[in-house]
């Protein structure tokens, strides 16, 4: 407890002493090591408006926020091109955009797609016992089929099934803790920090060490949501709500359940772009992957194969099932546009703020597991997990340990890939842009007319639930 | 005040109204912002406009149908319901933040009491009268004798089997938690695997006690458009005042030491038994009460009329409540 106080202590001495002070890699050559903080003021204006304008001026954000996503881009990539060069900036925003952003959006919109063709019909009326069942079904989903498809093929269902409710955002909230986010640390399918772990040596079925940790969450998780929804459970029906339960029996059924295939097709393609780079077909005499090569920026084969398997998977879904499944289900573009729209701008905008960690996270002198899982977690609540995943498991493999897992960053003690492992896979759930199902589960929330709370209330419902949850998990596995 | 109140109600039918039709319009199953009862959401809409018009809750309610309504895939429709929308929005913004009120009376409550002078004579409302009792304060027998008195229906554990017939159940799998009969005060057997997944079909998932609950409201609430009578128990007036059905609640008890004295006579206890089971069986009605409604039972705020039988006896009781009904014309005769 001592070593953990002093580490909080030490990372906000080191917050309070490095503002506007520029960050260097000490003997690193490249421009971007040496990013000055500042560079990271568009990333938080862009956070703010996210957190802000839909409180405030909600109508106009609605209409104006890819205006504003671009004001804030042109923020960073103008007094970046000036002070670095426009082929540096250039080579930045094209790097983003197409080996992280592009295989994002697309793998999100695949699984939108498919997700909004199978439509969940039946009388099963939610009650916290059967809520319950259901979080905990699509927790170990999200492990089996990412958490993004868990979240798209269950946010429907959960959202009908607790039709008859007034008090349901809490659902939605603990839905986007434990199937967006949580769920996703058994496997490398689960959640992409894992995924790029594998492609680095960790053999496949490692992330299952992760279970002790996903059944401690899930259980004190799951009670707490068992209470919390069972007191507005009787406050709905004290107010006279009921589900519509005439019928004696329950029928359920899935339309458009051949859908399921082209789910699978897409975590094939998911699991192909972590395989495929390590085969010699792939891959140059240097060891980069081969790929479609745009302005200095590589677009390797492997994720062009995953963005056509994922886009042909959309397309036959599409071709193939009954429009009125999409209807059924209140299928719109909203919630997918306003993703891409937002999150273009935060893949863009956070460049600054990776450039520093990658060029200080070796330097923090991080080495135990409890400063790895929180440095790693508050980092992921907020940055993009895969890459600060990245920097710390490089980070962790630099430290010269030889017992633990061999991967082709270093030998890692598996006590530390498990705290990596963990804070980048649990604390996405910190935030709405945590995690990308985050924002979709919102989004498609407030438009079946469910009252999600804004940024700030999400998050301060996230410290108050989560938090101690991930205060138990160090004092019971990183200390 | 009333033209306001009556301005409030029309704002909450166009809200209500929009919901439903933004909804149809979307062609979504995933539920709509106002599911339920229509008069109900349109009764606690109008309390919201009334009591807070810049309230943030208010705002936030129907900003829900605005998202809704801006994924409206026809572009004609999804205009016409923004504007229906903007208009209400615009209605909502000419109120004033605050009505002023110095009387006593709930409005809304007032309404809904049928024994009230002021209670509208809409010719469709039955008498139907809610009693809720301790035991051993003859709370059932005075409910009996005044259905016979006043020649209408009496419902008890009826309404419960009737709720088993809707529900095709089997009925030796059941206790009828509402009747706190000490003969039925036993432990429930604990239910085998085989029964638990049929129960999880044939009620929907919900837990069998809040199934049977759910469909006493629903059976209460349709006798109550069709018929006088009485109803003992089962939370009727919540259910009632929460579908806006006018009725007069009553609640009869007695002091604790002469409802042990009347159990002991009747059912030839001993006086420890008779405290223990009586205190029992209070907590259990206290519980099952709050659980449904979220009040307090027996608390005086949350009925018509509260009546300490010991002071009267069974007779009196009766003509004291008849006295109350009779005092006001009854709004319809069968």
């Amino acid at each position: 407890m001592k070593k953990f106080l002093a580490f909080c202590a030490l990372l906000i001495a080191a917050v309070s002493y490095s503002p506007f002070s520029i960050l260097a890699a000490t003997g690193s050559e490249s421009p971007a090591a040496k990013v000055p903080i500042w560079f990271c003021v568009p990333f938080a204006g862009l956070l703010l408006c996210i957190a802000i304008f839909p409180l405030v001026k909600a109508a106009w954000w609605e209409k104006h926020q890819p205006l504003v996503v671009a004001f804030w881009c042109l923020l960073f990539i103008c007094p970046f091109a000036i002070t670095f060069g426009a082929d540096m900036a250039a080579e930045t925003i094209l790097e983003c955009l197409l080996n992280d952003y592009l295989t994002f959006i697309v793998l999100l919109f695949g699984l939108f797609c498919v997700a909004g063709n199978i439509s969940f019909e039946g009388d099963l009326a939610g009650s916290p016992s059967v809520n319950v069942v259901f979080l905990a079904i699509g927790t170990f989903l999200s492990s089996c089929i990412g958490t993004t498809g868990a979240s798209m093929l269950m946010v429907r269902p959960m959202i009908k099934m607790n039709s008859w409710r007034k008090r349901k955002s809490h659902i939605m909230i603990f839905f986007i803790f434990l199937i967006s986010n949580i769920g996703g640390c058994l496997t490398p399918i689960g959640d992409p920090p894992l995924l790029m772990g594998f492609m680095r040596g960790i053999p496949f079925f490692w992330s299952l060490h992760l279970l002790p940790m996903l059944l401690v969450n899930m259980m004190v998780l799951l009670t707490v949501f068992y209470f919390i929804d069972k007191h507005n459970y009787r406050k709905d029906i004290a107010e006279g709500m009921r589900p519509d339960i005439s019928k004696p029996g329950t029928n359920i059924r899935l339309e458009g359940a051949h859908n399921i295939i082209y789910l699978v097709m897409i975590i094939t393609a998911v699991i192909l772009s972590g395989f495929l780079p390590s085969l010699p077909a792939f891959s140059n005499a240097d060891g980069t992957v081969r790929g479609i090569s745009l302005d200095g920026v590589v677009l390797g084969f492997p994720s062009i194969i995953e963005i056509i398997i994922i886009l042909l998977a959309a397309f036959l879904s599409f071709r193939t099932s009954d429009p009125q499944n999409r209807i059924k289900n209140h299928f719109t573009w909203g919630a997918i546009r306003e993703v891409a729209v937002l999150f273009v701008g935060i893949f863009i905008t956070m460049q600054p703020a990776l450039m520093i960690l990658k060029a200080a996270g070796p330097e923090l002198g991080i080495s135990m597991p409890f400063q790895m899982f929180w440095s790693t977690g508050l980092l992921s609540s907020f940055l993009d997990n895969t890459p600060t995943y990245l920097v710390f498991l490089t980070t962790a493999g630099s430290l010269g340990f030889t017992n633990g897992i061999a991967t082709a960053v270093g030998v890692i003690p598996a006590q530390l890939l498990t705290a990596i492992s963990c804070g980048a896979v649990f604390m996405g759930a910190n935030t709405y842009i945590g995690n990308a199902p985050n924002f979709m589960v919102k989004s498609i929330s407030d438009e079946n007319g469910i009252r999600m709370p804004s940024f700030f209330g999400y998050l301060l419902r996230s410290f108050t639930f989560l938090i101690p949850v991930f205060v138990l998990d160090m004092l019971l596995f990183f200390l | 005040m009333e033209n306001n109140q009556d301005k409030c109600r029309e704002l909450a039918r166009q809200i209500y109204e929009l919901d439903a039709d933004v909804y149809q319009l979307s062609g979504s199953i995933l539920g709509r912002t106002f599911n339920g009862d229509k008069e109900q959401h349109i009764a606690t809409l109008a309390a919201l406009i009334y009591t807070h018009p810049q309230g943030h809750v208010l705002r936030s309610e129907i900003a829900l149908i605005g998202n809704m309504a801006r994924t409206i895939s026809n572009k004609a429709d999804r205009s016409r319901m923004m504007t229906r929308y903007n208009e209400i929005l615009k209605e909502i913004e000419k109120i004033p933040s605050s009505f002023g009120s110095v009387d006593i009376v709930d409005e809304q409550l007032a309404a809904l009491n049928i024994s009230n002078p002021d209670h509208p004579k809409t010719g469709d409302d039955h008498l139907i009268i809610c009693i809720g009792r301790t035991h051993g304060s003859a709370g059932t027998d005075i409910g009996f004798a005044l259905a016979d008195a006043l020649k209408i229906n009496y419902y008890d554990v009826e309404i419960f089997n009737m709720v088993l017939d809707r529900l095709e159940a089997e009925k030796d799998s059941f206790n009828d938690r509402e009747n706190f009969d000490p003969k039925l005060d036993h432990i429930y057997p604990s239910t085998p695997a085989k029964r638990r997944c049929s129960d999880f079909s044939r009620y929907h998932g919900l837990p069998k006690k809040d199934a049977i609950f759910f469909n006493q409201s629903d059976l209460i609430r349709d006798m109550a458009k069709k018929e006088d009578f009485i109803v003992m128990g089962r939370c009727a007036d919540v259910i009632l005042t929460n579908n806006r059905i006018p009725h007069i609640s009553i609640f009869i008890t007695a002091p604790f030491q002469q409802r042990v004295r009347r159990m002991m006579e009747v059912n030839h206890l001993e006086y420890k038994e008779t405290c223990k089971l009586l205190k029992k069986l209070d907590r259990k009605h206290e519980r099952y009460y709050h659980f449904y409604t979220g009040r307090k039972w027996g608390d005086a705020v949350n009925y018509d009329l509260c009546i300490n039988s010991a002071c009267y006896g069974i007779k009196e009781s009766v003509e004291l409540i008849m006295r109350m009904i009779d005092k006001y014309p009854r709004p319809h005769k069968n």
